[in-house]
């Protein structure tokens, strides 16, 4: 069937039609651009943040390499006496035994800012004795550093160890912890080093690390450093704090109860 | 898709606010022995710059929030900006929990999650808007 012809205002409405068509295609075309553009202006921008914020984060979780051992801080310790890697006079009433991995940074820092004021205040004064459990949960080198340590407890300087451990503690898990440093450790804190690795090659210096984890997976410790406290032969508690002001209240709860 | 972001955007604030909350109050700082939140909570990943890394995700969800109050196009460009820097942030946390940490916070993974989802949504939102000059309907 031929079509009909269209009249003047039919084809100048078509036209219209059209052109707002097109305006209508070239407007969505352009929008589509412009938020594509802004798109790709936010992947990049969000990347380039990302990229620092890594960085950042890297750089953050970069520990330090181990340092040189120093012998032991000596006016700590000096004139305590240890025995079987316990400090302090073995008629001390309260007992505190910390949890300790030798890698783990926090410990160091525990040795560092919380130890000395509670050896001075409260080891030296017989109010307290110190215990020590050396766990090996971070890595091989916890491992054979608290075999070495086991060592150093049986010359009767466990806690002279420790210390000048901390003060040399290297990256977590980095090799460090070789024969030769751990000798250097054991030099600087009195302890005979050949005895000392001789001894971490023993069954019962692997009992020893055995029996640490042991007491810390009975008594839920699982973090370091975490401490527990015990009056006379009573059952220890674990404490979830490790600053001093916990420590002196604890002891002071325990000594009064 | 706006009112999907914006659930979305309430369960990952809901998770970034418990664990600026565990963040702030887990006691001292400790090596965990137990892979997990707390290792990946104490480990020295868990802040950029001195601030916590759960308390910047607390004000990305909540920036997020905020821009998606409005409906118009720099609110969209605003949100897909956020969503995509809270993706990236967040795949290269779970990157550090995989390869460096080896703990896998459940808490983390989840706001991962909402953040991937986020982004998905908040891209699909701003490309599939209507020309300008047109109400969206969202």
């Amino acid at each position: 069937m031929p079509s009909r012809t269209m009249t003047k205002r039919e084809l100048r409405e078509q036209r219209r039609a059209e052109r707002l068509a097109a305006e209508a295609a070239e407007t969505a075309r352009s929008t589509r651009h412009r938020r594509l553009v802004r798109l790709l202006a936010a992947v990049g921008v969000a990347a380039l943040a990302v990229v620092i914020a890594a960085v950042l984060s890297s750089a953050g979780g970069k520990p330090a390499a181990p340092a040189t051992p120093q012998p032991a801080v000596t006016s700590v310790l000096a004139g305590i006496p240890e025995h079987g890697g316990v400090l302090g006079s073995p008629n001390a009433p309260v007992t505190l035994t910390e949890y300790v991995d030798l890698q783990c940074p926090v410990c160091a820092e525990a040795a560092r800012d919380t130890l000395p004021q509670l050896i001075r205040t409260q080891v030296r004064t017989g109010k307290v004795k110190l215990d020590a459990r050396t766990l090996h949960f971070i890595g091989l080198d916890s491992q054979r550093a608290a075999l070495v340590a086991a060592g150093a407890e049986q010359q009767g300087k466990l806690w002279p160890f420790l210390l000048a451990f901390y003060g040399a503690q290297g990256q977590e898990n980095s090799g460090y912890v070789t024969d030769g440093f751990l000798r250097d450790v054991a030099q600087a804190a009195g302890v005979d080093a050949d005895k000392a690795l001789a001894y971490a090659d023993t069954a019962a210096a692997q009992q020893r690390v055995n029996q640490a984890d042991v007491d810390a997976q009975r008594l839920g410790v699982n973090a370091t450093p975490t401490f527990t406290i015990a009056k006379g032969d009573g059952a220890a508690r674990v404490l979830q704090k490790h600053d001093i002001g916990t420590l002196d209240r604890a002891i002071a709860q325990e000594a009064k109860a | 898709m706006r009112l999907a972001s914006v659930a979305v955007a309430l369960a990952g604030l809901g998770i970034a606010a418990y664990l600026t909350i565990a963040h702030y109050d887990g006691g001292t700082t400790v090596c965990a022995i137990s892979h997990g939140c707390e290792t990946v909570q104490h480990s020295t990943y868990a802040k950029l710059a001195g601030i916590p890394v759960a308390l910047l995700g607390l004000l990305g969800y909540v920036g997020i929030l905020v821009a998606l109050a409005r409906d118009d196009e720099p609110a969209r460009t605003a949100t897909a900006f956020l969503a995509l820097l809270g993706f990236g942030f967040s795949a290269w946390l779970t990157y550090v929990e995989v390869a460096k940490l080896e703990a896998i916070c459940i808490w983390c993974v989840g706001s991962a999650i909402c953040m991937t989802l986020l982004a998905a949504l908040s891209v699909a939102r701003l490309l599939s808007a209507p020309p300008l000059g047109r109400p969206a309907s969202g």
